[in-house]
C-alpha cells in the first residue's frame, strides 16, 4: 500500500477556505526599510518618545545582524527587507471613529471571529474576549469594559502604550530583548499591533481572552507584538490564531511574544496557527518567523504552550520557559503538520533556573507531501536547579516517502541532583491500521484524517474546546490529497 | 566481528563504509583521564547490515569528551542501535552528539539509539545531542536519552543489607554501565571495572 | 433462492506465493457456514481476499456478493455492501476512541446510500444497546480502538462493531482464539442473536467448540489451499476426535 500512497498529484490543491482578500481602503507607509519608516510608523501610532527611541536603538541593532540560516529549512527564502512595507491600515471613517467598517466586520465573520460584544451576548458564540488585528492594527478589542471591572487589562498594544505607558515600559523586552536575534531586531523595529494583557494580582480571568491576525494588504508585513503580565497568584487562558490570503508570493509574520508570570500565577497559551500555506506547488504561503518567550519569575508560577501548526510555507519558532522561580513548571505541547512543500522547524526550549522546576515537552510531527518537519529542542539544567526534572517526548508520523521528519534536541545538564528524559519515535501509519479503517466503510483519506486526529489527541485534548474542534478540522482539511 | 577501541591508546577510525551483509559490533571506552574528542562515521550501504556501537565515558576528573557519531542508512534493510553509558564527576563535561540519518528510500530501516549519562557532583556537565534525520517512512526509529543520579532508594536497599556506602555506590555504577560492557572480554571488563 | 455469495475457482496468495488453489463456495442468505481447517490452509488468506486486503493478489477465479463482483470493489465498498470481517488479530488505533470510529465508520456508511448523518441522541443509544448487547460497561466507549484490550475484550469488541454495522455478511475470522469459556459465550450469543433469514456468516475455526455454540447449516474442510470436504457438524466432530489428517479430499 506504501507505493500506492502516491503523495500528491499535482492536482489537488488544499482548500484554504480563508484565501480570500478584503477589498477594504487602507492606507501604507511606502516600501522599505529606514530610519524615516520607522518615525513614520510611530508617528502614525502617536507613541511616546522613548517607544520610538526603542525602535530605532533595535533597528540599529538589526543592521549589524545577519539573517540566520541554521534551521532545517532548504527552501527559507533570500528575503528582501526592502521590498516590504511595514505598516499598512484600514482606513478610519474620522466622522465615525468607534465604529467598525462593515467591510472589517464582514471580513471577521466570514472568518468565525466574533468581533463585537452583540453576537457573544446573544449566546451565538461563546465567551470569549477577542482582540482582532487587522494588518497593521487592532480593530477592535471585546469585553473590555467587562474585564476593566476586574482591574483586568485588556486590550491593543497601541492602546496600552497610550493608556499604560508605565506598565509597558516596565516589562517590554525584558524577557525578548531587542538584540535576541534577528527577526526579534526586526520586530521590535517595526512592531505593528499585537495584544496586551494585565491580569492584576489574585485574580483568575474570568473568560478565555484571545487574539486573532488577520493579514490582508499584498506587498506587507505583520510584526505584532504582544506582551502578557499575569501578577502574582492570578490566571488566565488566552488564545491566538491567524489566516492570510492566498497569494503567490511569500509574506513575512516576524512576531514577538513576551509573558511575564509571577509568583503562584498560572498563564495558558494556546495557538492555532493556520496561515495560508502555499499552493501544492509550493508558491506562495506565509514565512512564519517567530520569537515567543515566558519568564516564570516568581515561585511556583506555571506556563503551558499549547500550539497546533498547519500554516505557514515556513514555520521557524520555539516558544521557550525560563523557569527562574523555584518550584516552577511549564509544558510545551505540539502538534505540527506539513505537507506539499511546508517545512517546519519547531520545538521549545525549557531553561531550568530555579529549584525543583519542572518542564513536560510532548511533540507530535506529522510530514506529509514533500515537506520537512523538524522538532528542534533544548532542555538546560543549570547549576542552581537542583531536583529539577524534565520529560520530553517527541514523535514524528510520516506519511508517503517524499517527505522528511527530524528530530535535534539538546539536553545540558549541569546539576547532579536534576534528570532529564528525553524519547523520539518515528513512525508512520500503518497498513494495517488503515485496512481496519476501510474494512468498517471508512474511506482511506477519512482513516488517515482519523489516525492522525488520535496521534495528536494528546496536544489537542489540552486546548480550550471551540479551539480543539477547530484544530481537528484543520488537520483533516490539511491532510486531504496526502494519500492516494 | 567484534572491534574494541580504547580511546586514547588504540587508534580509532574516523570514518567506516559497510558494504558487505555483516553483524558488526563496536566498542568504544574513554577510561579515566583521558580527554578527547572522537568524531566517528559510519556509512551503511548494504541492506541485512546489524550494527552495534557501545560506548562507555568515566570521566570522574576534569576530563573533557565528546563523541561526534553519525550513522547513515544509505539503503534499506539494516538494523543499527548505538548504547552510550557514561559517568561523570568531578568538573568533567562529556558531550554526545548522534546523528542517525535515514536516506529517501532507504525503507525497512530499523535504527535505534540511547545515551544515559550519570552525575556525581557539581562541577560535572553532561550534554547529548541525539539527532534523527529520516527520510523513509517504512522505518523503526527511535532515540532516548537521560541524565540524572543513581537511585537513592537501590542504595539505601544496598546499604540496608550491610553493604558499605562507597561500596554500595560502586554496584549501582556498574550495573549502571553493565550494558555496554558484557560482551567485553575478560581483561578488558576487569580493566574497566577496576576504575570504577 | 440466489446465492448471497459465490466463489468460483478462486485462486490466490501474497507474495507471489499462490495459496488458495480454486476455491469453490457458495452461501445462501442466511446459511451459516464453517470454514476449518489446520494452520496454513489459507483460512486467513480466504478472509483477507473477500474483505479486499491490498497485500493479497487473486490470480484468477471471481467472487459475486449480491449479484456484484466483489473483487473489483475497495474494501470500504464491500464494507457499504455488507460485509464484516471480524479480524483475527484487531489492531490498535491510538488515541482513537471507539465513539469517534463508530460514528465515523456509520456516517461513512449512511453517506454512501445517500443519507443523512446520524443524529446525536439516536447514536448514543444504539451504541448503548450494542455495548450491553456484548455485556460491555458504559467507559468502553471512551477507550481507545483495542489498545489495552484483552484477548476477549478484543474479540468481544468485534462483535460489538458487527453489531453496531449490521452486516449482510459476517466473516469471523478465527473470533474463538484465545477464548475462555465465558467470553466465547459471549461471541456465540451475538452471532446468533444477529442471525435472519437475510443475513449469513463464514465462521472461520481450528475448534469444534465455537461451532457448538454456533450451529452451523454447513462445515467445509480447507486444506492447503482446497477445499477438501464439505458437510455437515459430522466433519467437525471427526477432526476434534481424529484430527485434519483424517479428512481427505
Amino acid at each position: 500500500m506504501a507505493e500506492e500512497k502516491d503523495i500528491l498529484s499535482a492536482a489537488v490543491e488544499k482548500q484554504y477556505s480563508e484565501g480570500f482578500v478584503t477589498d477594504i481602503e487602507q492606507e501604507f507607509v511606502p516600501k522599505g526599510l529606514n530610519e524615516d519608516i520607522i518615525r513614520m510608523i510611530s508617528a502614525k501610532k502617536g507613541e511616546p518618545g522613548w517607544l520610538l527611541d526603542f525602535r530605532l536603538d533595535a533597528f540599529r541593532k538589526w543592521q549589524r545582524m545577519t539573517p540566520p540560516k541554521w534551521g532545517h529549512l532548504s527552501r527559507l527564502p533570500e528575503i528582501n527587507f526592502q521590498d516590504i512595507i511595514y505598516y499598512a491600515a484600514p482606513m478610519r471613517d474620522e466622522n465615525r471613529p468607534k465604529e467598525i467598517d462593515p467591510a472589517l466586520q464582514e471580513t471577521f465573520d466570514k472568518l468565525g471571529i466574533p468581533i463585537s460584544e452583540r453576537e457573544v451576548l446573544a449566546g451565538v458564540k461563546s465567551k470569549v474576549a477577542v482582540d482582532a488585528v487587522f494588518d497593521s492594527v487592532s480593530v477592535n478589542t471585546t469585553f473590555r469594559k467587562t474585564l476593566a471591572e476586574k482591574g483586568i487589562i485588556f486590550c491593543s498594544f497601541s492602546e496600552a502604550v497610550r493608556e499604560h505607558p508605565d506598565l509597558v515600559q516596565k516589562y517590554l523586552a525584558t524577557v525578548v530583548p531587542a538584540g535576541d536575534n534577528f527577526y526579534a531586531a526586526l520586530n521590535s523595529a517595526v512592531f505593528s499591533d499585537g495584544s496586551f494583557c494585565y491580569i492584576p494580582k489574585g485574580v483568575r480571568c474570568p473568560m478565555d481572552l484571545s487574539s486573532y491576525f488577520r493579514i490582508n494588504a499584498s506587498g506587507t508585513g505583520q510584526f505584532e507584538r504582544t506582551l502578557i503580565i499575569a501578577d502574582e497568584g492570578s490566571s488566565v487562558s488566552y488564545m491566538e490564531g491567524c489566516t492570510a490570503p492566498m497569494r503567490d508570493e511569500n509574506q513575512l509574520h516576524a512576531a514577538v511574544v513576551e509573558i511575564i508570570v509571577e509568583k503562584d500565577a498560572d498563564v495558558r497559551y494556546s495557538t492555532v496557527q493556520n496561515w495560508y500555506p502555499g499552493d501544492s506547488r509550493g508558491r506562495g504561503g506565509i514565512l512564519n518567523l517567530v520569537t515567543k518567550r515566558g519568564l516564570c519569575r516568581g515561585e511556583g508560577s506555571h506556563l503551558s504552550w499549547t500550539q497546533v501548526e498547519t500554516g505557514s510555507a515556513i514555520t521557524w519558532k520555539y516558544p521557550s520557559t525560563i523557569l527562574m522561580g523555584d518550584n516552577s513548571c511549564s509544558e510545551f505541547y505540539s502538534v505540527a503538520l506539513t505537507g506539499n512543500y511546508q517545512q517546519a522547524d519547531t520545538g521549545t526550549k525549557m531553561i531550568h533556573i530555579g529549584r525543583n522546576t519542572r518542564s513536560r515537552i510532548v511533540s507530535k510531527g506529522i510530514s506529509a507531501g514533500y515537506s520537512e518537519n523538524s522538532y528542534r529542542g533544548m532542555v538546560r539544567m543549570n547549576p542552581g536547579a537542583y531536583g529539577a526534572r524534565n520529560h520530553s517526548q517527541c514523535d514524528s508520523l510520516l506519511i508517503g516517502s517524499r517527505c522528511g521528519a527530524h528530530t535535534f534536541p539538546v539536553i545540558r545538564n549541569s546539576n547532579p541532583t536534576a534528570i532529564v528524559e528525553h524519547e523520539a519515535t518515528t513512525s508512520r501509519i500503518s497498513d494495517e491500521q488503515l485496512f481496519y479503517c476501510t474494512q468498517r466503510g471508512i474511506s482511506p483519506e477519512d482513516a488517515v484524517g482519523l489516525i492522525v486526529g488520535g496521534y495528536a489527541r494528546e496536544v489537542l485534548s489540552r486546548l480550550p474546546m471551540e479551539f480543539a474542534v477547530e484544530a481537528q478540522k484543520l488537520l483533516s482539511v490539511n491532510l486531504e490529497g496526502s494519500i492516494g | 566481528m567484534d572491534r574494541f577501541y580504547r580511546v586514547g591508546i588504540d587508534e580509532v577510525p574516523k570514518r567506516l563504509t559497510l558494504n558487505e551483509q555483516e553483524h558488526l559490533r563496536l566498542t568504544f571506552v574513554v577510561m579515566p583521564g583521558v580527554s578527547a574528542e572522537i568524531p566517528f562515521e559510519i556509512n551503511i550501504g548494504k541492506e541485512g547490515v546489524y550494527l552495534e556501537i557501545f560506548g562507555l565515558y568515566l570521566c570522574p576528573h576534569s576530563e573533557r569528551v565528546k563523541f561526534d557519531f553519525t550513522v547513515r542508512h544509505l539503503v534499506g534493510g539494516s538494523h543499527s542501535t548505538q548504547q552510550f553509558r557514561g559517568i561523570v564527576g568531578g568538573t568533567a563535561r562529556a558531550e554526545f552528539d548522534g546523528l542517525v540519518y535515514v536516506a529517501p528510500d532507504a525503507q525497512k530501516t530499523e535504527a535505534y539509539q540511547e545515551n544515559h549519562s550519570i552525575l556525581l557532583s557539581e562541577g560535572a556537565v553532561a550534554e547529548t545531542r541525539p539527532q534523527l534525520e529520516i527520510y523513509a517512512d517504512d522505518v523503526k526509529c527511535s532515540h532516548g536519552a537521560t541524565s540524572g543520579y543513581l537511585n537513592p532508594d537501590e542504595l539505601f536497599y544496598l546499604r540496608s543489607r550491610g553493604i558499605s556506602e562507597v561500596e554500595a555506590r560502586r554496584l549501582q555504577m556498574l550495573s549502571f554501565i553493565s550494558p555496554v560492557i558484557t560482551h567485553l572480554p575478560e581483561d578488558m571488563k576487569e580493566q574497566i571495572i577496576a576504575r570504577i | 433462492m440466489n446465492d448471497l455469495l459465490e466463489i468460483r475457482d478462486l485462486h490466490a496468495g501474497i507474495e507471489g506465493k499462490e495459496i488458495l488453489h480454486g476455491i469453490n463456495l457458495s452461501i445462501k442468505p442466511g446459511e451459516v457456514h464453517a470454514v476449518m481447517g489446520p494452520n496454513g490452509a489459507g483460512k486467513s488468506t480466504l478472509s483477507a481476499v473477500l474483505a479486499g486486503r491490498p497485500d493479497y493478489t487473486v490470480t484468477s477465479g471471481s467472487v459475486t456478493f449480491g449479484g456484484r463482483d466483489l473483487l473489483a470493489m475497495k474494501p470500504e465498498e464491500r464494507s457499504w455492501a455488507g460485509i464484516f470481517l471480524s479480524f483475527q488479530y484487531p489492531i490498535e488505533i491510538p488515541g482513537v476512541s471507539i465513539t469517534n470510529f463508530m460514528k465515523a465508520a456509520v456516517n461513512a456508511r449512511r453517506k454512501a446510500k445517500g443519507e443523512l448523518e446520524i443524529a446525536p441522541a439516536q447514536f448514543l443509544k444504539l451504541m448503548k444497546d450494542k455495548m450491553a448487547f456484548v455485556k460491555m460497561k458504559g467507559e468502553f466507549a471512551k477507550r481507545e480502538v483495542n489498545v489495552g484490550f484483552s484477548g476477549g475484550e478484543k474479540k468481544r469488541g468485534e462483535i460489538f462493531q458487527m453489531a453496531m454495522l449490521d452486516p449482510v455478511l459476517s466473516i469471523l475470522d478465527e473470533t474463538d482464539s484465545g477464548l475462555d469459556v465465558d467470553a466465547l459465550k459471549v461471541v456465540a450469543d451475538g452471532v446468533n442473536a444477529l442471525r435472519s433469514p437475510e443475513k449469513s456468516a463464514i465462521i472461520i475455526t481450528h475448534y469444534k467448540h465455537l461451532l457448538d455454540l454456533i450451529a452451523p447449516d454447513v462445515v467445509h474442510v480447507l486444506k492447503d489451499g482446497k477445499i477438501v470436504a464439505t458437510g455437515g457438524m459430522e466433519l467437525a466432530d471427526m477432526i476434534e476426535t481424529q484430527g485434519f489428517d483424517s479428512i481427505h479430499g
